[in-house]
């Protein structure tokens, strides 16, 4: 066994177990604004209002799909590169710095949403301090601008942290010319261009529209086009949380089922088809939308259609090295090598249902991705379906099942309550099938999403069973869910405190049966990823936004954007006006 | 016992899952099982699978 990871880099290892920290605190907060829901919606227990269910909503959205996931990936990664490269940060007070951006704008904005709980909100900039925006937060629904603050400042704390692996990156290129990039790192790298790409989309929607609008210094803005910006990051997002969940799987999974990974090129691919796919798909979550020309959804439709190969591979790719793990357990026959598999180990049986219940979402994927079918279920209670199978299982249970083998290895001290944690894993697999079944099925009958009051006064036609079993089903599941989450809270602040135990984990990653040297170089060539990426964004969004922006105005239809500096060009037609006035 | 308890844990969360999304499959075929009869087929199998589980197995000593 080789020295742990705490022994080997213990100011990494610190600066990880910090990072975790703020992941698992946003992911108890969200977990149980997720009961509060679950129970709210359902008419189970009601101990909000329903306007304030909003307020729930969206600390439920921005705790769980912003801070807990994202918190995990920068702990994750920074993990990553450091081990597979066998080095630290060129620079600490880079990694400190966005260490520290990302967790005073998970402050400030987690301030501003919760303070919507008050019953008279202070004034805050010009207004009152509440941000019940919900997580996909565009026009017209309007936060404080602290809320808008808080979160530029979070992403461009990623954005450093980004800048810092490349760093670390460059500074071993340096030492070894000519060698490939370790997998660990390339699926970091990779997963950061894909970022860049799609976060600054965002970025755009929030300075140059949102943020001055709640500020405001502009009176209105163009829904249709900040929307649009949101989508164009609100997808790739999606892979901002799964490709972590991915590295697990392609570097750890193959290890804990007691073999190899399958194919060090194949994982390549997959990131590589991430950077160029996950970004020119956003308008597909705007099937519904007026504005876009059906034409482009089309098209955006067909790209969206391509994101199923990087899945598949990956499906072929894990499950192999599953199997080949398995046969070298002493597994036989067709099937009978899965009995060979170490399931009563919490992380490798937690991150292989995660697995399952990712391949059951990914079927559900396809019906939103496909335009003519999506419109059945835009809106409907489908689509939080779809969202908990995804980022909350196949995410959220790989992150918990991961932080079994990672956190021995971050603190030196034995997971406790093994059993227990199994127990858990499992509890989020019954758990999430019983939730998203019944929201897949109130889906389909036309439940609406994003509602405190889903029945009103209707009467759905629920095809098996009744509107009150469905209720049960999900209130059931949410609870379960909830159970779960502070049983693998509490197992790992034990493991926390263990300090007076020796782990048993072992940190090495063997190699892949098929190395890098099985693959062409140019699959490390970043730059031709990042420019064939931008190809193939300007494709899909260039026209429909200058479409968007002609017909509606930047600022909406007949409004001037004075005096947000957005336009230079009308800057200084003013700038020339004003001195013209001055002189005259 | 016949199998791990991690694996019996594994086959009944398993189960589970089969029971809730197979009366949702059942029905579009047309068959109608009622909630009742689904609730009390999971608990019967559940039942048996636990004894099937714990009872020795073949291969194993029994108790003099």
């Amino acid at each position: 066994m080789t020295q742990l990871f705490v022994e080997r880099f213990p100011d990494q290892a610190r600066l990880v177990r910090l990072a975790f920290f703020n992941s698992f605190a946003a992911f108890g907060i969200g977990a149980l604004f997720g009961l509060i829901q679950a129970l709210h919606r359902t008419d189970v227990l009601r101990i909000v209002e329903s306007p304030t269910y909003y307020t729930v909503l969206t600390a439920h959205g921005v705790f769980l799909v912003i801070t807990f996931t994202i918190f995990f990936l920068v702990g994750l990664y920074q993990w990553a590169v450091t081990t597979s490269l066998e080095r630290r940060p060129v620079d600490m007070r880079i990694t400190k710095a966005w260490y520290w951006l990302m967790s005073i704008g998970t402050v400030i904005a987690g301030i501003t949403i919760l303070a919507g709980f008050l019953d008279d909100p202070p004034e805050v900039l010009g207004s009152q301090l509440s941000a019940d925006v919900l997580f996909t937060f565009y026009a017209p629904l309007q936060g404080n601008p602290l809320f808008y603050v808080g979160l530029v400042l979070f992403v461009v704390g990623t954005w450093l942290a980004g800048v810092d692996w490349f760093r670390t990156w460059w500074a071993w290129k340096g030492d070894n010319p000519g060698a490939r990039i370790p997998l660990p790192t390339f699926m970091v790298l990779t997963t950061m261009i894909m970022w860049y790409i799609s976060s600054i989309g965002v970025a755009v929607a929030i300075l140059a529209f949102i943020l001055p609008w709640s500020l405001g210094l502009i009176d209105s803005l163009n829904p249709t086009l900040t929307r649009t910006l949101f989508w164009y990051f609100g997808h790739p997002v999606v892979y901002f949380w799964l490709l972590p969940a991915y590295l697990l799987w392609y570097i750890v999974l193959p290890k804990l089922s007691g073999g190899r990974l399958f194919s060090d090129p194949l994982a390549r691919v997959v990131f590589i088809l991430f950077i160029l796919l996950s970004t020119p798909v956003g308008i597909h979550h705007q099937y519904l939308d007026p504005g876009i020309a059906e034409g482009f959804k089309y098209i955006v439709m067909t790209n969206t259609m391509f994101l199923l190969l990087p899945s598949l591979l990956t499906a072929f790719t894990v499950v192999a090295s599953m199997e080949h793990g398995a046969r070298q357990r002493g597994g036989e026959g067709y099937f009978g090598w899965l009995d060979a598999l170490p399931w009563r180990n919490p992380a490798f049986t937690g991150m292989a249902l995660a697995g399952l219940v990712f391949a059951f979402g990914g079927f559900t994927g396809i019906v939103n991705a496909g335009m003519n079918i999506n419109y059945l279920v835009h809106n409907s209670a489908w689509v939080p379906g779809h969202i908990h199978t995804q980022v909350g299982t196949a995410v959220a249970l790989t992150f918990m099942a991961g932080s079994y083998w990672l956190i021995p290895q971050l603190t030196g001290n034995r997971l406790v309550w093994r059993q227990a944690a199994l127990v858990q894993v499992l509890l989020w697999f019954i758990g999430i099938v019983f939730m998203t079944n019944s929201m897949y099925r109130a889906g389909l009958v036309g439940v609406p999403r994003r509602t405190a009051e889903p029945q009103y006064a209707f009467e759905y036609d629920v095809g098996v069973g009744s509107m009150t079993e469905l209720d049960f089903q999900l209130a059931l599941g949410g609870f379960l869910l909830f159970i779960s989450a502070m049983l693998f809270l509490a197992i790992i602040f034990m493991t926390w405190r263990n300090s007076e135990s020796e782990p048993i984990v072992d940190g090495t990653i063997p190699p892949a049966l098929s190395g890098p040297e099985d693959s062409p170089r140019v699959l490390d060539n970043l730059r031709l990823w990042i420019a064939i990426a931008l190809v193939l964004v300007a494709i899909a969004y260039v026209i429909p936004l200058a479409s968007i922006v002609t017909r509606g105005g930047l600022f909406g239809p007949d409004i001037g954007p004075f005096p947000v500096f957005t336009d230079p060009m009308i800057l200084l037609e003013y700038g020339s006006k004003l001195i013209g006035m001055v002189v005259i | 016992m016949r199998i791990s308890f991690a694996k019996l844990l594994l086959l009944i969360a398993f189960f589970i899952v089969i029971l809730v999304e197979a009366r949702t499959v059942f029905a579009f075929f047309g068959i109608d099982v009622s909630l009742i009869g689904i609730a009390v087929t999971g608990v019967l199998v559940i039942s048996a699978l636990v004894l099937w589980a714990i009872r020795p197995g073949n291969d194993e000593p029994t108790e003099p």
